[in-house]
């Protein structure tokens, strides 16, 4: 079975919008929240958003949209976009400069590219509210590609001129993870050389606000209190949005074009819940099955683990359930790895997420740290006995996994080696 | 107006200035959807909506058209001749097409089918279609673009005697292309050590566009075609010649219909080299006939298909010509 590594990264996220900036993010713990505008509203109780920078995307007409000089985008390429596809495309070409492609190694049979994002609710509503206002005929042309879940991979794959295998992922906050595992179930069995992933998200308030009704998100009104991952008086998540590419290629591949990778991506597994259509399992079975099915299938000890990031969202309810499967996983109280979880930084990305985090992972691996769990000020009793660490740690991770749970407790973990 | 071809699915309801008149929130909304147009696309806006006034519609068309021409090629809208091609010329795909078309109708008030739409293939097809639409014409045929491969296909002349590269037809007329290559074989004698294209030959070239005109352009009684195998030349007059013209020249050649009556067809032709003048003919004549079966399609109530009288025994209806003027 040939070897799959990650050799190129692109990120647009609240922590920065490129992977210098976020690496320094990731070690300093800076955070990406605010009161984000859109949500100062006396009806509105949520206030803290983490909303991506340099990019103004709120307009729903697409030639209003301004994004940084170093990115153009053609009117005709811009028409059929989501905001979280214009992330996506800033992203995609982070990660082919990133890897050194050249548009051979871009566009040929054995290259692909899976893509999850939840669509755009926002041009979605627009769209429709149009449609209904001045009649059917009326619609913008590329309404529907621009704003249905699927919007990221047909973009990407028609403007970069994609010719392997591309399709999108919906299994929520899970999507990305999913992308990336079959991705790399695609590069082992020699079906591909080469993938792309992505996972993106528009993070704006039509994209965050549905959550409120199910009580998901902090109304928490300060920005530096609002996602606190596994401390006690956590109450929600909070949003973001943004668009991670991240490159996977086979040893074969590495070898022939002579680049040095971020880290291997050594497999995954996944397991769901089978419980509720929008609740963690209490005791956190699927997660658990799925970090085991990700562990048995890389043959990795759970000791042998340096840095797990973990899902955990911020909510009461998800990261103790969580907190049960790490436990439940990694008994030796004294080879417990590292805990933490970026979205105390991020936000919740949605079906971002994974892409995401796994990026983290490979930064955190190539760099040598792993990013601490900020803005605990009370831990959770029932997550003591796991490392839950509050502070960056300067040692770098030999295995490092990445757990997401998605709705209808779809859970995936991908496991990930340093190079060599 | 040309005495535009029946084509019964084209056929659009007058253009009816709204009941209620031209409001400052309507000027607002249009403001608005024009805001990437020039100001003065705005002003023949405004002008139409306020008049009903024709006049103004190729602004406004061309000013909404070049809003979603990328900017690099829009300076070739600036003087444009109703050639330009929307697709080849100016990087209009279908999808920007409905975009076009969705703010002309918003801007203009007017509702467009997508069948009306598929033969718009230049800048001046948009134009006499929307003036069509709004005057309530029912729509010319569209202007067909015919390569080389497609021309020796419908003609009866063929190579080394075809002098056509290129050709669009329409019902008002055709343009034509042909590149004096230097390798056609009369050129050895005209003249001794110096080609030069027969003006005899010109004129043959303007004859063949305007036989490919009446194969493909002119518009017949449902039902009738006409045959390749009848056309034939029978006279010309007033043919002058005004630049010699050397290989690597490349004539543009058009013709435009001045009467068609069975079985006689008049054109008036003349051919360019660039900006110059290289020959006029005021008029060139053709014979014609027609198919003498040509396919019918089912009559409703289920009996054979009638075929046409043979050899004009069925007496043939005058050709309804599109004739400027």
């Amino acid at each position: 079975m040939p070897r799959v590594y990650i050799t190129g990264l692109g990120f647009i996220t609240s922590i920065g919008n490129d992977a210098a900036r976020v690496t320094t993010s990731l070690r300093e713990l800076r955070h990406g929240f605010e009161l984000y505008p859109p949500f100062q509203k006396p009806e509105i109780p949520v206030k803290v958003a983490a909303p991506v920078r340099e990019f103004s995307t709120d307009s729903t007409d697409c030639e209003d949209w301004t994004f940084p000089s170093r990115y153009t985008i053609k009117r005709e390429v811009l028409r059929g976009m989501a905001p979280h596809g214009v992330f996506a495309w800033c992203a995609m070409q982070q990660a082919i400069e990133d890897a050194k492609l050249s548009d051979a190694d871009v566009s040929n049979s054995q290259t692909g590219l899976y893509a999850a994002s939840g669509g755009s609710p926002h041009l979605m509503g627009y769209m429709l509210q149009r449609m209904h206002s001045v009649g059917v005929m009326r619609c913008s042309p590329l309404g529907i590609v621009a704003s249905i879940a699927g919007t990221v991979q047909f973009n990407l794959v028609a403007h970069f001129k994609i010719k392997g295998s591309s399709c999108g992922f919906a299994s929520a906050c899970a999507s990305s993870s999913h992308a990336l595992g079959f991705a790399l179930d695609d590069l082992v069995l020699g079906r591909q050389k080469r993938m792309f992933v992505v996972g993106a998200e528009d993070g704006n308030m039509d994209a965050i606000l549905p959550f409120a009704g199910m009580r998901a998100l902090s109304l928490q009104t300060d920005p530096n209190l609002a996602s606190r991952p596994f401390d006690a008086a956590r109450d929600g998540f909070v949003g973001t949005g943004g668009g991670v590419v991240l490159v996977l290629e086979t040893e074969d591949e590495v070898a022939r074009r002579g680049v040095k990778p971020y880290c291997e991506i050594l497999g995954w597994g996944q397991a769901s819940d089978g419980h509720n259509v929008a609740i963690s399992h209490p005791e956190g079975t699927g997660l658990r099955a799925a970090m085991e099915n990700a562990l048995r299938a890389t043959k990795v000890a759970p000791e042998e683990v340096d840095y797990v990031n973990a899902h955990a969202t911020s909510t009461p309810i998800g990261d103790v359930s969580e907190a049960k499967a790490l436990k439940a996983i990694f008994k030796t109280p004294a080879a417990r790895p590292a805990i933490s979880s970026t979205k105390s930084l991020t936000g919740h990305g949605l079906s971002l997420a994974g892409a995401m985090e796994s990026g983290f992972c490979a930064l955190a691996i190539r760099d040598g740290f792993m990013p601490g769990s900020a803005h605990i000020t009370r831990l959770d009793p029932e997550c003591e006995g796991l490392n839950i660490i509050r502070s960056t740690l300067p040692a770098q991770p030999h295995i490092a996994i990445n757990n997401v749970s998605g709705f209808g407790g779809a859970n995936v973990t991908l496991v990930f080696r340093k190079a060599g | 107006m040309p005495d535009a071809v029946q084509l019964s699915q084209g056929a659009a309801k007058p253009f009816v200035i709204p009941g209620k008149p031209f409001a400052p929130e309507d000027e607002a909304a249009l403001r608005e959807a024009l805001k990437r147009c020039s100001p003065s696309t705005f002003e023949a806006a405004v002008q139409f909506r306020k008049t009903g006034n024709p006049e103004h519609l190729p602004a406004v068309v061309i000013g909404v058209i070049e809003r979603f021409v990328e900017p690099d090629l829009r300076i070739k809208l600036k003087d444009a001749d109703d050639d330009l091609r929307l697709i080849e010329d100016l990087g209009i795909d279908s999808l920007t097409m409905m975009e076009i078309v969705i703010l002309v109708e918003d801007v203009l008030q007017m509702s467009i089918n997508n069948d009306e739409l598929r033969n718009l293939r230049t800048v001046g097809d948009v134009k006499t279609f929307i003036d069509c639409k709004v005057r309530g014409l029912s729509l010319p045929k569209p202007t067909k673009f015919l390569p080389i491969e497609q021309i020796a296909a419908i003609m009866p002349v063929q190579p080394p005697f075809l002098f056509l590269n290129e050709a669009s037809v329409s019902s008002n007329g055709a343009n034509g292309k042909y590149k004096i290559s230097g390798q056609e074989f009369f050129l050895q004698g005209h003249f001794k050590d110096n080609p030069v294209m027969p003006a005899s030959i010109m004129l043959e070239a303007l004859g063949q566009l305007a036989v490919l005109y009446l194969l493909e352009g002119a518009s017949t009684e449902p039902g009738k075609v006409i045959s390749p195998n009848t056309i034939f030349f029978t006279g010309c007059e007033g043919v002058r010649a005004h630049r010699v013209c050397r290989p690597g020249d490349i004539l543009t050649l058009s013709i435009k219909p001045k009467r068609m009556k069975m079985p006689l067809a008049t054109f008036e032709g003349a051919i360019r080299v660039g900006q110059e003048k290289a020959a006029i003919a005021e008029e060139i004549t053709m014979t014609f006939g027609f198919a003498e079966a040509v396919a019918q399609p089912v009559p409703v109530n289920g009996t054979a298909p009638k075929l046409n009288g043979e050899n004009g025994s069925h007496s043939p209806t005058p050709l309804r010509a599109a004739v400027n003027g």
